[in-house]
C-alpha cells in the first residue's frame, strides 16, 4: 500500500475521530452540569440517584459501557438496533465524560466560599445574578486545568469506538498495519493523537488567559 | 433505601450483561452457512524468517504426533475442526520424525496465539488457556522435552510480538495463503474454508445476495484479507464492511439483526453457532 493510500485512508479515520470527540463534548460538558445541580438538589432522592449515576459511570470501563448501550436495547427490549452504532457510541461517551464533568464542575463550586454568596446578598443580587455574574466566572476559571485533562484524555479514548466496529483514526492503524506487516500505520495514528492534544492544549490555555484578568 | 437502589441498579447492568450469554431460544439451525465458499486455505505455523532450525525441529515432533496418533486424538476433542485436520499417520516417512527428547532440555519454547480464536486458541470453561493448538503446541514441547510457555497476544500485534522475540511463533488458527513471503513457514496441519455466515431467514442465499447488504468481519483475518484482495469484487457489492475487532462482537451484531452476514472461518463459524445451541 502506498503512503499516499494510508494517509487518506487514514484521514477519513482521522475525520470520524474528530466526530465523536466534537459531539462527545457537545453533549458531556452541558450534561456534566445538569448533573452538578442534580447531585446538589434539595432533594435527597435525586442526589442519590446521582450519585449512584456517576458511580457506575466512573466504576466500570467505558469499553463496557459501550457494549451496554449498544446491546443493550436488543437484549432488553428486543429493539431493532440496525443503524444505532453511532448513536450509541455519542450516547456512551457523552454520559460517562459527562459524571467526569459534574465532579469537576462541583470541585469549582465548592472551592467558592460562602462570604461571595453573603456579600452578593448585602449587595442586592438576586440568586440568578449571583449565580451567573459573581460564582460562575469564578468556578470555570478553578476548573479549566482539570477539563483540559479531561478533554486530552477524551481524545485518546476515542479509540475505544472500534469496540462497536466503528473504524476511527487509530482501528484504521491495526488494521493497515496488520494487513501490510508495517508500523508505520501506529506513527502515523502517533502523531496525529500528538497533534490534535497540542492543539487542544493550545486552544485551552488561550481560554485560561482569557479568563485570568486579576493579573 | 440507598442500598436498595444501588442493588437494583447493580441488577438491571448484570441483567443485560447475562442475557448476552442466553438470550436466544435458539433452534440448530438459526444461522447457516451459504453453499459458495470465498475460498480454501491453509492454517501453518509461522515462525521469524530465519529460524528454519526450530520450524524442522517442529515440523518433526508435529510429524512424530501424528505417527504415533496423539494428533488425531487431540482432534477427538474438537469436533468442529475434525474434518479439516489435513495429516495422516500413513503420509509419514520414519525419517521424517523427530528423536524424543530426553527430559529437560532448558529450552522453553514460546508459544504466541490469540485467546479468542475458538476452537483453535481459547479460553476453556474451566478458565485455563486450551483449543487444538495450544493442545498440539504442548504435546510437541512434551515430546522434545522442552518447557512449554502460553503467550496470548493481541492479534493486531501478532508481528510485533514475533519480531520483538516475545514469542517464537505464530500458532493460531494462522493461514498461509498471502502471507508466504512474509514467514518461515512450518507444516500445514489442517485446512480451513472461508464462508459467509447469515441467519436462516435471512433470504440471503448466494453470494450475488449480499449486493447491498452490510457484512462483519474480525481484523487482521485472512477472511478480511480475502475481502480486501481476492474477493474485493464481491466486497464491493455490499452496503458496507464493518471490521470487528473480535467475532464474538460481529456475531452479536448479526444476532441483533445489526448486520446481514459474517465472513468467517467455517471452523471459527461452527463454534459460534454451536454456542447458540
Amino acid at each position: 500500500m502506498a503512503l499516499s493510500t494510508m494517509l487518506s485512508t487514514m484521514g477519513e479515520g482521522a475525520l470520524r475521530t474528530c466526530g465523536i470527540f466534537f459531539l462527545t463534548l457537545l453533549f458531556s460538558l452541558p450534561l456534566g452540569m445538569v448533573v452538578m445541580l442534580l447531585r446538589k438538589s434539595r432533594f435527597k432522592i435525586v442526589q442519590w440517584i446521582m450519585k449512584i449515576y456517576i458511580a457506575v459511570m466512573r466504576g466500570t470501563p467505558l469499553m463496557l459501557q459501550l457494549l451496554v448501550w449498544y446491546f443493550g436495547p436488543y437484549y432488553l427490549f428486543g429493539a431493532n438496533i440496525r443503524g444505532y452504532r453511532f448513536t450509541a457510541i455519542i450516547i456512551g461517551f457523552a454520559m460517562n465524560y459527562a459524571a467526569y464533568f459534574a465532579e469537576i464542575y462541583r470541585g469549582g463550586f465548592e472551592a467558592i466560599p460562602v462570604g461571595q454568596y453573603e456579600a452578593a446578598e448585602v449587595l442586592g443580587y438576586n440568586r440568578t445574578q449571583t449565580f451567573f455574574m459573581i460564582i460562575l466566572p469564578q468556578v470555570v476559571k478553578t476548573i479549566l486545568p482539570s477539563v483540559t485533562n479531561e478533554i486530552i484524555t477524551l481524545v485518546k479514548d476515542t479509540s475505544l469506538a472500534f469496540t462497536l466496529a466503528y473504524n476511527e483514526i487509530f482501528s484504521l492503524a491495526k488494521q493497515i498495519a496488520a494487513s501490510q506487516t508495517s508500523f508505520t500505520p501506529f506513527v502515523i495514528a502517533g502523531v496525529f493523537y500528538f497533534v490534535a492534544n497540542y492543539a487542544v492544549a493550545f486552544v485551552m490555555e488561550r481560554i485560561e488567559k482569557a479568563f485570568d484578568y486579576y493579573k | 433505601m440507598k442500598k436498595k437502589l444501588s442493588i437494583l441498579l447493580a441488577g438491571i447492568m448484570m441483567l443485560t450483561l447475562t442475557a448476552c450469554g442466553g438470550g436466544s431460544e435458539a433452534s440448530g439451525d438459526k444461522y447457516v452457512f451459504l453453499d459458495e465458499d470465498l475460498g480454501v486455505e491453509s492454517y501453518a505455523i509461522g515462525f521469524r524468517i530465519g529460524d528454519d532450525d526450530l520450524m524442522e525441529q517442529v515440523n518433526g515432533a508435529v510429524k512424530a504426533l501424528v505417527k504415533n496418533g496423539t494428533y488425531e486424538k487431540i482432534g477427538e476433542n474438537y469436533p468442529d475442526i475434525k474434518d479439516y485436520l489435513c495429516l495422516k499417520a500413513e503420509d509419514i516417512k520414519d525419517d521424517e520424525i523427530a528423536e524424543e527428547g530426553s527430559g529437560d532440555s532448558g529450552y522453553t519454547f514460546k508459544h504466541g496465539f490469540d485467546l479468542d480464536y475458538p476452537p483453535y486458541s481459547y479460553l476453556q470453561d474451566d478458565g485455563s488457556v486450551g483449543g487444538f493448538d495450544v493442545e498440539m503446541a504442548q504435546a510437541v514441547c512434551d515430546y522434545l522435552g522442552w518447557g512449554y510457555e502460553a503467550v496470548p497476544f493481541n492479534w493486531d500485534a501478532k508481528d510485533a510480538e514475533l519480531n520483538a522475540g516475545s514469542c517464537d511463533c505464530i500458532w493460531s488458527g494462522f493461514t498461509k495463503e498471502g502471507r508466504e513471503d512474509d514467514y518461515t513457514w512450518g507444516i500445514t496441519y489442517s485446512n480451513n474454508t472461508q464462508g459467509i455466515l447469515v441467519a436462516a431467514d435471512s433470504g440471503i442465499k448466494t453470494l450475488a445476495d449480499l449486493k447491498g447488504k452490510v457484512v462483519g468481519v474480525q481484523t487482521a483475518t485472512s477472511a478480511a484479507d480475502m475481502l480486501e484482495d481476492s474477493q474485493k469484487e464481491l466486497a464491493d457489492t455490499f452496503a458496507d464492511l464493518k471490521v470487528y475487532e473480535t467475532y464474538t462482537i460481529a456475531f452479536n451484531d448479526l444476532k441483533a439483526g445489526a448486520i446481514d452476514a459474517i465472513a468467517i472461518d467455517m471452523t471459527a463459524g461452527a463454534f459460534l453457532i454451536a454456542g447458540e445451541e
